[in-house]
């Protein structure tokens, strides 16, 4: 038997011990008997050799040597005896270390779950990728200020892959990703995100398929025939997990490509996103969909660079020399290419540069985008912990002074100090232990809501709610450590007992030392929540600020969709025709106002942005501000999305394609581009000054927010649906000008507010045309309101926490000046029966919180003040050092404190003097 | 506790060897060693329950002996030790370094006592 089958069969073993040593009595009597002693006397006698049957039974168990672990049990089975008889107080520590377990569990399983996360392929620290930033998704002119590059377009992504031997293999990966109608059989088209990838993606990462094979060198080159892998989950969702779509075709964009395999059930892709690609497809195949607008090679000057670089480098590569010499080979590239070099560009080449980054995470754009609101959410749940721990300690500390008593009563019957202090320790860590357990659940509840919350459109995300192993080993490791470190300073506390004098002064204080420590955890409280809630006000107001501003544009009753015309194989031709039978349809939907078409809407995250050129200027050089975004829109998009017109006119009836190609444009624009001039009836053009007489600006509209809802109004023109220009001459410009055409978004304005509008609007959308799929339906100011998700969710984790702190520091203080009443009933006794009045006795009670209060909010507002500093870049219209949060704050507290602290204090005013003399 | 006169103390560790001896010659419970180990030293070594059950124990935790519950000639159930192969290797190797020692130590001390 080894110890732990010992410890296991304890009850036999103690049995049998019971059952030797009375043999061994009974025989020694029995044979005293047989000697001439009467049995009385002969058990007399043999008592009295045998001493302590229980010392001799202690000392067997100790030979065992499982003593150690038999006493933990005893210690835990105690424990936990202690704790049910006092339920109130079990319960009090359980939950306020659940809630600051928990709040910081979900947070951590959120940045384990994002920030912290691995690709699943094979040895991840081996990945490199050439850039570290996200830039999206399409560029031809310099990528950053300081030079730095991370999108590269394909040729030069040939050219690096030949020349870097250090690279084992090096892919590429499109930057963006798209939605796809994609047709199987007979099932109507359905939106699949697809993601460009060069041949070896899968080699490079090591990853197989879970069926058929995955994509390779050999399907990645001209004339190659057109395949792709789906993705396992789309496959589940879209397919039934159907197993002879391997090696059948399936349509996309109309296009036939033969599915060759399925990725395996863990593989997500290169990096976290809210809806990852549901199939991947070939670099090479990108021009079978995209026919003239294909980006793949250069087009005339332009080379699109669209692609980040993900690779896999060999073992004992030098890194920083790789990196200084794939920055070499980008400048030499660019000096080759005129888009760079026209125009003064050349005297910018020499900064420019790439920076190698550890791959293993993927494309870290998700990361970018929630990790300075992960890292402040992971400090501001760390300080409800702090909070929470600093409560159970105190719950703790007041639990030991009353048990005072007890514990000086076995002291003195001679249990040893080192295992009471055990004792009281034991049932701490039973008690933060417990609350680590509950913590999970709450964390797992609160993971969850977050993430439905933060990713309203996630669809097969790969990141989950539920507790990773890591997760859960740290919620059992923070609250081992709670129970540890905030039981021993009670414990230590409560074992100090001293006999003689706990019994003397058990309700006679007027003042002891144990009192030290509650009012230092009291200042940590107060201090800690003033950081909170000030947190909490600033985010709540910037979020106000955020949703409440000014965007420019009216959003009730209206309603955003996206279709896809040449998904579902129209041609520019056939287009206009389409929206009008389209915008006859709508308009005849009950009670409908305006519908109109735009090639993206307004805060829906998208718009086209070009470097404009005022007719009689020169090309603007690479560093001078030339850009501006620009969307094409039907004729009616101003009045629909309630934007008014400031100076010329709206367009009209009359802007044809034959008359003269006119545009909108707004007041930054005319701000910027014609300061102190009437910009109606001025030309401009793109790109190049040959085009510099294309447009004539018809008219200047009010500002109104296209693109970040967090940033200031950004130059924008309009152009009509009417008007194609059909003066460029350089390959890109003309099917990018192509392209501008097809206008997937359509806004329909109701007079009144509407119910089942999606169901009344795709009947009406299949009745023109049932190839026709709504890739999006929304409500405008649901998408307007999607532009806040983040800001939203991290104001109301922060208010959250804010509660909570509040609560638990009131708590906390109520605990706290109800223990010093207790403590001191029959002082107050005293002081009454010689005559103090009960508001003395109130003052006197509140006076003895009001100091480690003060305290406290001293130190608080620095912490405030320097968090709020942190968290001053997630912040909109109002400062992270704001005055104005720690008053509320300091107030908020006050206010808690005040009712936490007179409760007690009138309960104590109103103790009978004799009762309150008689306790004792 | 019953004194006795001529009872000493046993140094450590002896116990453990002269229990281990009184179990090599068979299967015996408890209260049997002690009596052994008293008849074999003449009433001049008691061993008291509160040393013998733990030695006994620990020699057991040790796997020099192993134990069996039998019932006795009255018939009541005892645990019966019984030395293990183990325990018998320990015993021969404990039992030769003892006697050296003892040779050594008496070599030294021969003649002390009249001259002191």
């Amino acid at each position: 038997m080894n110890w732990l089958q010992r410890l296991f069969s304890r009850k036999r073993l103690e049995r049998e011990l019971e059952k030797e040593l009375r043999f061994h009595f009974e025989a020694q009597v029995s044979d005293k008997v047989r000697s001439g002693v009467s049995d009385e006397e002969a058990r007399r006698l043999t008592r009295l050799e045998f001493g302590g049957f229980d010392q001799i039974k202690e000392d067997c168990r100790e030979s065992r040597g499982t003593m150690w672990v038999e006493s933990i049990v005893q210690d835990i089975r105690y424990g936990i005896r202690q704790l049910r008889k006092s339920p109130g107080f079990s319960i009090t520590a359980v939950v306020t270390l659940a809630l600051g377990i928990g709040a910081t569990t979900a947070i951590f399983t959120l940045v384990h779950g994002v920030l912290e996360r691995s690709l699943p392929v094979a040895d991840p620290s081996s990945l490199y990728r050439i850039g570290d930033k996200s830039t999206c998704c399409y560029y031809s002119s310099l990528e950053s200020d300081d030079g730095d590059f991370d999108l590269f377009p394909y040729d030069l992504y040939l050219d690096l892959k030949r020349s870097s031997p250090e690279f084992e293999e090096l892919a590429a990966v499109e930057a963006g990703g798209g939605s796809q109608p994609v047709r199987w059989g007979s099932s109507p088209s359905m939106p699949l995100r697809s993601e460009y990838v060069s041949g070896n993606y899968f080699a490079m990462l090591g990853v197989g398929t879970y069926a058929g094979r995955p994509l390779t060198q050999n399907d990645d080159r001209n004339g190659a025939s057109p395949v792709v892998v789906l993705s396992y989950a789309a496959w589940q969702s879209y397919f039934a997990g159907d197993a002879s779509v391997v090696g059948s075709t399936v349509y996309v964009q109309t296009h036939p490509f033969t599915v060759v395999g399925i990725a395996p059930p863990s593989f997500y892709g290169d990096r976290i996103v809210e809806r990852p690609p549901d199939f991947w497809i070939p670099v090479s195949n990108e021009p079978i969909i995209n026919g003239q607008g294909s980006d793949l090679w250069p087009k005339g000057e332009e080379d699109s660079a669209w692609f980040y670089l993900l690779g896999r480098v060999r073992p004992q590569t030098n890194i920083t020399a790789l990196q200084a010499k794939l920055s070499a080979m980008l400048r030499q590239w660019m000096s080759t290419q005129v888009q760079f070099t026209a125009h003064g560009g050349a005297a910018l080449i020499p900064r420019q540069h790439v920076v190698l980054t550890p791959g293993g995470g993927g494309i870290q754009k998700l990361q970018a985008q929630t990790g300075k609101g992960l890292r402040l959410l992971m400090i501001l749940s760390s300080i409800v912990l702090l909070i929470a721990c600093a409560n159970f300690a105190n719950l703790l500390l007041a639990r030991g002074t009353s048990r005072r008593s007890e514990l000086a009563v076995r002291m003195a019957l001679g249990a040893a100090r080192i295992r009471i202090m055990r004792q009281i320790l034991t049932q701490s860590v039973i008690l933060s232990v417990m609350g680590g357990a509950a913590g999970v659940a709450i964390a797992y509840a609160l993971s969850r809501m977050i993430l439905l919350l933060a990713f309203p459109h996630a669809r097969n995300m790969p990141v989950n709610a539920s507790p990773s192993l890591v997760v859960l080993g740290f919620a059992f490791v923070v609250s081992l450590l709670t129970g540890v470190i905030f039981g021993t300073i009670p414990a230590w506390y409560s074992s100090q007992a001293e006999a003689a004098e706990a019994f003397r002064t058990a309700a006679r204080s007027t003042g002891d030392r144990t009192s030290m420590p509650q009012k230092a955890l009291v200042v940590i409280q107060v201090g800690l929540s003033i950081v909170l809630i000030s947190g909490a006000f600033l985010m709540g107001r910037s979020l106000a600020n955020l949703e409440n501003q000014n965007f420019g544009i009216a959003t009730a009753n209206r309603y955003v969709l996206r279709i896809d015309p040449k998904g579902a194989g129209y041609s520019i031709q056939r287009l206009s025709a389409l929206y009008q039978r389209i915008e006859e349809r709508f308009s005849a939907l009950p009670s409908a106002k305006n519908v109109s078409f735009a090639r993206y809407t307004p805060l829906d995250g998208n718009a086209w942005g070009t470097c404009i050129v005022q007719q009689g200027h020169a090309a603007p050089g690479p560093q001078d501000k030339c850009f501006s975004s620009w969307v094409r829109v039907s004729r009616h998009f101003l009045q629909t999305v309630g934007v008014p017109i400031v100076r010329g006119r709206d367009f009209s009836a009359m802007d044809t394609q034959d008359s003269t190609p006119v545009v909108l444009v707004n007041q930054a624009f005319a701000r910027q581009f014609f300061p102190n001039q009437d910009p109606v009836g001025k030309h401009f053009g793109l790109m190049s000054p040959r085009n510099s007489g294309a447009f004539e600006i018809a008219g200047v509209f009010a500002d109104f927010k296209m693109n970040d809802p967090h940033g200031n109004v950004e130059p924008l023109f309009l152009r009509p649906l009417t008007q194609q220009y059909l003066g460029y001459t350089e390959p890109e410009a003309i099917s990018g000008e192509q392209n501008s055409m097809f206008l997937n978004s359509i806004i329909l304005q109701f007079s009144t507010s509407q119910s089942d509008v999606e169901d009344l609007v795709r009947r009406a959308l299949a009745e023109v045309d049932p190839n026709l799929t709504i890739f999006y339906f929304s409500s405008y100011d649901a998408q307007v309101a999607g532009n806040f998700n983040q800001d939203r969710l991290i104001a109301r984790l922060t208010s959250l926490f804010g509660v909570l702190a509040l609560a638990l520091a009131s708590v906390g203080l109520y605990g706290v000046i109800s223990f010093f009443v207790t403590r001191r009933t029959t002082e107050i006794g005293i002081r009454m029966a010689m005559g103090s009045s009960r508001s003395a006795i109130v003052s006197l009670v509140m006076r003895g919180a009001l100091g480690p209060i003060l305290i406290g909010i001293a130190l608080g507002i620095p912490a405030a003040l320097f968090l709020g500093h942190l968290s001053a870049s997630l912040l909109y219209g109002i400062t992270g050092t704001s005055p104005l949060a720690c008053i509320v704050a300091t107030a908020a507290l006050a206010a808690s404190a005040l009712i936490a602290g007179f409760v007690p204090a009138r309960r104590a005013a109103s103790l009978d003097p004799m009762d309150a003399l008689r306790e004792q | 506790m019953q004194k006795s006169d001529s009872k000493f103390d046993l140094p450590q560790g002896t116990l453990d060897l002269l229990i281990m001896r009184v179990v090599a010659l068979g299967p015996i419970h408890g209260y049997a060693i002690a009596q052994r180990i008293q008849q074999m030293s003449r009433e001049a070594l008691q061993v008291q329950q509160g040393s013998l059950y733990p030695a006994l124990h620990r020699l057991e935790y040790k796997k020099f002996l192993v134990a069996r519950w039998q019932p006795t000639e009255t018939g009541r159930e005892a645990k019966f030790y019984e030395l293990t192969a183990k325990g018998r290797v320990y015993l021969k190797d404990e039992t030769q370094n003892w006697k050296r020692l003892t040779d050594v130590v008496g070599l030294i001390l021969k003649g002390t006592v009249e001259g002191i």
